[in-house]
């Protein structure tokens, strides 16, 4: 069975800790690369990390985009949406289908 | 011996009639010119002659005077160091007697027979000897000892031999057996028949020839055949010149047969010029070379590959190991080509007569390692590295197929390698080498137990380049994991830190073994360390931007006593790699 783990600043994510997924609160860009890197050597599935910190880190972001396992997944902070991690859905789901459906 | 009578004339092909006492493949001088010819058909009284000079102003009822002879080299010392045309004509001394360019009908002894050399017996009188044993030896030049062999069909005791100064054609021995023979330096040797040798060995031992892609990836033996073929402008020569300089034979045979006439001249200024890395001395010291360019006749060209290596088996048979090049066979097929036509035969493919392959085999087949007649059982090894150019450089056509059935290795040059600048520009996805097994043995055992593991690891990350290269063709390089993208890095590396050797740089044109096994392991190294860091997480950009990758590269440039240089390089390499892993990578991951 694959984990599921959430990546970021600790008030945007604690909340997730009660729907039982593994939560790594990061405070700069070089723990959240490392986190990133690390867990995505265990067993997680599905990675979602803030796109605030997301966008710190893109190199850490690009490095898994040609993986199966695990899926990084952007998601929205507690200060809002900065569009990035819809961006990547659009492109991706251009890039399966051909065309966007969203 | 009766005189012939020309009945048809053909550019090269003369036909004379009269010649019910010729046998094929004897000697003939044609017409009052006494122009030089072979024998090559014999129909009744009538016989084909190909004429080894120019025969305009040739016709009808001139008369045809046999030698009775087959066509023979003379040899004896005076070889090395001298330049002689198709049928051993000394050019040289030509030159002194008629200017720049042959004149026909001129004669000239190969040998001169004016100059004394210093003969040194190692017989003494009343030892028995027979055919291949040496009874002394002169030194030719500064780096060639030349061993005066009892010529085959003699043997006795002998009964006198003579230390001092002698000419070639004065007898230095007496030998007496069934009857008394006069053994002087210089013998013949009819060039269509190969010298006789007691047996013949394996070839096992590789031709170092300091280029890097030959020795490491596509080694030939000594006594071994390989074939270079290659479109125009592919550095097929360049190829042949290096070898010719480098390689680790102790005579070099050059045949120019039908190339351009410049490129002998090169030969000519060049050598002279470059110091043998083994003994000090000019390459020119031990190199023999034979000139048939495009502009001399067609008939002598044919001869001029049979001339060189009848000189190269005298050679081998003193136990020394010689390589003969000749640039370029295809020339030699198409002067056989002209001739078949002349001569009316039935074509084979192309027009090439049908006999091409068999002819072609016979040249190769001459080639090996020897156990040399004589009762000390010295072994001599003759190579040969023959250029094809097949025309637009598509190999499928006959000269190059009749070739790689007979060689065991093939240098492929490719035009679009060329064109990229990649120098020597050998495929290294289509060549091959059949000796591959013997010499991974030798290399092993004599330069390093790695050598051959490296090797294949290194030519593994070639093909792999390959495979991945269509990928990226299809769908771009960022779309390849970080691994193959290092991959990807490494055989570039490869290709342009090994593979490219410059001709013309001072260093870099000739490579001894043990550099090219360090400069390997440090290219292949890069690739393990590389993985290492992958491994813990470093970021790829970060490795490929050490700055230590420009002494990778540069590598090649060292000079042959400064190799612990690259074992330096090496520490460098994992000292950098392990500086990245502990700040960037995520630790014991």
């Amino acid at each position: 069975m694959y984990k599921v783990a959430v990546v970021g600043d600790k008030d945007s994510i604690l909340g997730f800790k009660a729907l039982g997924v593994d939560v790594f609160p990061v405070f700069d860009k070089d723990e959240a690369r490392r986190i990133v890197d690390t867990i995505a050597r265990e067993n997680y599935g599905i990675i979602f990390i803030t796109e605030q910190m997301a966008s710190l880190i893109p190199d850490t972001i690009e490095r898994y985009n040609n993986e199966i396992i695990p899926a990084v997944i952007l998601i929205p902070s507690n200060q809002g949406t900065l569009n990035i991690g819809m961006d990547r859905i659009n492109s991706n789901v251009e890039k399966a289908v051909g065309t966007n459906i969203l | 011996m009766k005189v012939g009578r020309i009945i048809k004339v053909s550019g090269p092909l003369v036909v004379a009639e009269g010649m019910d006492e010729a046998n094929i493949y004897d000697v003939v001088k044609v017409s009052d010119n006494k122009l030089i010819g072979e024998i090559i058909e014999i129909r009744g009284d009538r016989a084909s002659i190909q004429v080894y000079e120019e025969t305009t102003g040739i016709g009808p009822g001139e008369p045809v005077y046999t030698t009775g002879e087959p066509l023979s080299v003379e040899l004896g010392p005076g070889l090395v160091a001298a330049m002689f045309d198709g049928i051993q004509r000394p050019l040289e001394s030509i030159r002194g007697l008629a200017g720049d360019f042959l004149t026909r009908g001129i004669e000239m002894p190969a040998l001169d027979r004016e100059k004394k050399w210093h003969f040194v017996p190692q017989v003494e009188v009343g030892q028995v000897v027979q055919p291949g044993d040496i009874i002394g030896t002169v030194q030719e030049t500064a780096v060639v000892l030349h061993k005066i062999m009892v010529p085959v069909g003699v043997s006795g005791t002998v009964k006198s031999v003579n230390e001092g100064e002698f000419t070639v054609e004065e007898t230095v021995c007496v030998v007496e057996g069934d009857k008394t023979h006069n053994i002087q330096m210089m013998q013949k040797w009819p060039v269509r028949k190969g010298r006789t040798y007691a047996q013949k060995l394996n070839p096992d031992e590789p031709l170092i020839t300091g280029q890097r892609v030959i020795d490491t990836f596509f080694p030939v033996t000594k006594g071994g055949t390989s074939a270079v073929p290659g479109p125009f402008g592919s550095g097929k020569t360049v190829v042949q010149h290096q070898l010719a300089k480098w390689a680790d034979a102790e005579i070099i045979v050059y045949v120019g047969c039908g190339e351009r006439g410049n490129e002998m001249t090169d030969v000519l200024m060049e050598f002279p010029e470059i110091k043998d890395p083994k003994t000090g001395e000019s390459l020119m010291t031990r190199t023999i070379l034979i000139a048939n360019t495009s502009n001399m006749p067609v008939a002598a060209r044919e001869a001029s590959i049979y001339t060189g290596i009848t000189i190269a088996e005298y050679f081998r048979d003193m136990g020394y190991s010689v390589a003969i090049m000749a640039d370029s066979t295809s020339r030699w097929a198409e002067a056989l080509r002209e001739m078949s036509g002349r001569l009316e035969e039935m074509p084979g493919d192309e027009g090439y007569p049908a006999y091409l392959a068999s002819r072609a085999a016979e040249f190769y087949e001459r080639a090996g390692k020897v156990k040399c007649l004589g009762t000390d059982g010295r072994v001599g090894a003759l190579t040969v590295i023959g250029a094809v150019s097949p025309p637009g450089g598509d190999i499928s056509e006959p000269v190059s197929q009749a070739t790689l059935r007979i060689v065991k290795v093939f240098w492929g040059l490719d035009a679009s390698l060329a064109y990229r600048r990649h120098f020597p520009a050998i495929n290294w996805l289509n060549s091959y080498s059949l000796y591959q097994n013997k010499v991974d043995e030798w290399m092993d055992k004599n330069i390093d137990l790695e050598f051959s593991s490296n090797r294949v690891k290194a030519m593994v990350l070639l093909q792999e380049e390959s495979s991945l290269q269509e990928i990226v063709r299809l769908v771009g390089r960022d779309s390849l994991s970080e691994g193959d993208q290092l991959k990807l890095e490494v055989a570039k590396s490869i290709r342009e830190d090994f593979l490219q050797q410059n001709a013309f740089h001072e260093e870099d044109t000739y490579t001894s073994l043990n550099k090219q096994n360090l400069m390997l392991k440090m290219v292949l190294s890069f690739y393990d360390e590389g993985i290492r860091a992958l491994d813990s997480g470093v970021y790829l950009n970060k490795i490929l931007n050490l700055s230590i990758r420009d002494r990778v590269a540069r590598a090649k440039y060292l000079h042959e006593d400064n190799l612990s240089e690259i074992e330096v390089i090496m520490k460098d390499l994992v000292k950098n790699i392990d500086d990245l892993i502990s700040e960037g990578g995520i630790l014991n991951a």
